[in-house]
């Protein structure tokens, strides 16, 4: 399995106090990841830093097996690397245009960008919902139309921090459904949760954060 | 009886289509308008990068920032009649007693309720919008306007203000204007002036004016500022 992207030595400081000390983080291409562990013990700090929104110490960095460095974040991450809030924010425009936002962002043309949305909101089963403004979606329509606007971009690794926690029922399974996807279309995906259906997942790694440490667990 | 006069008598100067009081009126809506939209950019560009940075004296510039709301018009008229006067570091210029002069001052003026009203929405908004525009790949630029379009009620708020500090103050004007009539008398420089006249229908004929376009260019402005529930990111 290619490596797509190797962390060594990743540290995290809260002033004297030390969050993490991973040795060794690696993430093959197309995999699934579940990072588990305790509240607090830095979850989705890792993903934060490995998004770009958080600094950490890292004494090496290797993306598809060139050598980057984290601070500043290096721009061939920010165009492969797309995150997912734990509770994602809409920006006030329709369903079409959150979805869009970074295909815009990155000066797609726009028929391109209509084609990929289109295909995106397919996937994600918000078609109905395009015209709408997101502050009318329910919770578990918000988080598909999250997971569409960060598919859409195609990345090569996607951080999803606690996907299901605020879903329930059918909204749940409906979210879960889609993230096998994702692998399947080549992405990588990290996910920070404590949702059993999750952890178990078919395929997916598990890696757990404990006292500052990470254990890897085959799939 | 002598107030329910003076009152019949603005309105009868009012639709009487007097030329003088109509060019007093667009002296002070013009150089208002001018003003602001000379400091609002600019403003919003300041407020928004203390808000979103971090840096060393934040805490400081915050507070001279909201200090600087305190400020008496007058003492920035003072200011800026000492720079702009003949022997002034601007004097150069020779906007003293004139339009430029008074539009330069009520840009002064707006500056600070701008910034203030600015920082405080961009504070107040959801990180979660900054990062993710960010992770999505956004410009800095492209961040910018995304969180200024989600806080746009409160942006739309600090140009409410700033034209209300602007078209309603009086010390700047007669300080750096010199109330010159048809040149740079706005609506409050002529209401002082007719009033220490006893030339009270007149004050009063713009006392009603200075309220009408309040009214309306707020009414404008809210209209601008779209529907407000979804101004705050979902």
């Amino acid at each position: 399995m290619t490596a797509l992207l190797v962390v060594q030595g990743l540290r995290k400081r809260f002033g004297a106090r030390l969050l993490f000390d991973i040795e060794t983080l690696t993430i093959d291409a197309g995999s699934a990841y579940v990072l588990t562990g305790s509240n607090g013990v830095g979850k989705s700090t890792i993903l934060r830093i490995l998004a770009g929104l958080e600094a950490a110490d890292a004494a090496g960095l290797t993306f598809l097996g060139q050598p980057l460095g984290l601070s500043p974040y290096p721009k061939t991450l920010r165009q492969s690397v797309a995150y997912v809030h734990q509770h994602p924010v809409m920006f006030s425009t329709t369903v079409v245009k959150n979805i869009g936002y970074g295909l815009v962002a990155r000066k797609v043309p726009a028929p391109e960008i209509a084609r990929r949305v289109e295909a995106a909101m397919e996937w994600a089963g918000v078609t109905h919902l395009a015209a709408r403004h997101p502050q009318h979606l329910s919770g578990g329509e918000k988080q598909r139309v999250a997971l569409a606007r960060a598919k859409v971009l195609e990345p090569k690794l996607l951080l999803l921090d606690e996907p299901t926690s605020n879903l329930d029922g059918f909204a749940r399974e409906q979210v879960i459904g889609l993230i096998p996807d994702m692998t399947h279309a080549g992405s990588s995906v990290i996910m920070a949760c404590h949702d059993k259906d999750l952890i178990g997942m078919p395929g997916a790694h598990r890696m757990k954060l404990r006292d500052g440490r990470l254990q890897m667990r085959e799939a | 009886m002598h107030l329910i006069e003076a009152i019949r008598g603005a309105f009868a100067l009012l639709f009487s289509g007097d030329a003088a009081l109509w060019q007093i009126i667009w002296v002070s809506v013009k150089t208002s308008t001018v003003a602001l939209l000379i400091a609002t950019p600019v403003a919003i560009l300041i407020g928004y990068s203390i808000a979103a940075h971090k840096f060393r004296g934040k805490r400081i510039v915050i507070w001279l920032t909201q200090a600087s709301l305190s400020l008496p018009t007058v003492m920035i008229g003072l200011l800026l009649y000492l720079l702009l006067s003949r022997q002034g570091p601007l004097g150069s210029l020779q906007w003293l007693f004139t339009q430029s002069g008074v539009v330069f001052g009520q840009a002064l003026i707006a500056t600070p309720v701008l910034v203030a009203f600015t920082l405080a929405a961009v504070q107040a908004a959801d990180v979660r919008i900054a990062e993710t525009a960010i992770t999505l790949g956004a410009s800095r630029w492209r961040t910018m306007f995304t969180v200024l379009h989600e806080v746009r009620f409160g942006v739309m708020a600090a140009i409410i203000n700033g034209f209300g500090r602007v078209i309603a103050e009086v010390g700047s004007a007669i300080m750096v204007g010199g109330n010159i009539e048809g040149q740079t008398r706005t609506i409050t420089a002529a209401i002082a002036l007719e009033t220490s006249k006893g030339e009270f229908a007149q004050g009063i004929a713009l006392g009603i004016v200075l309220l009408a376009i309040a009214l309306i260019i707020n009414a404008l402005l809210m209209v601008l500022q779209g529907d407000v529930q979804s101004a705050t990111g979902a």
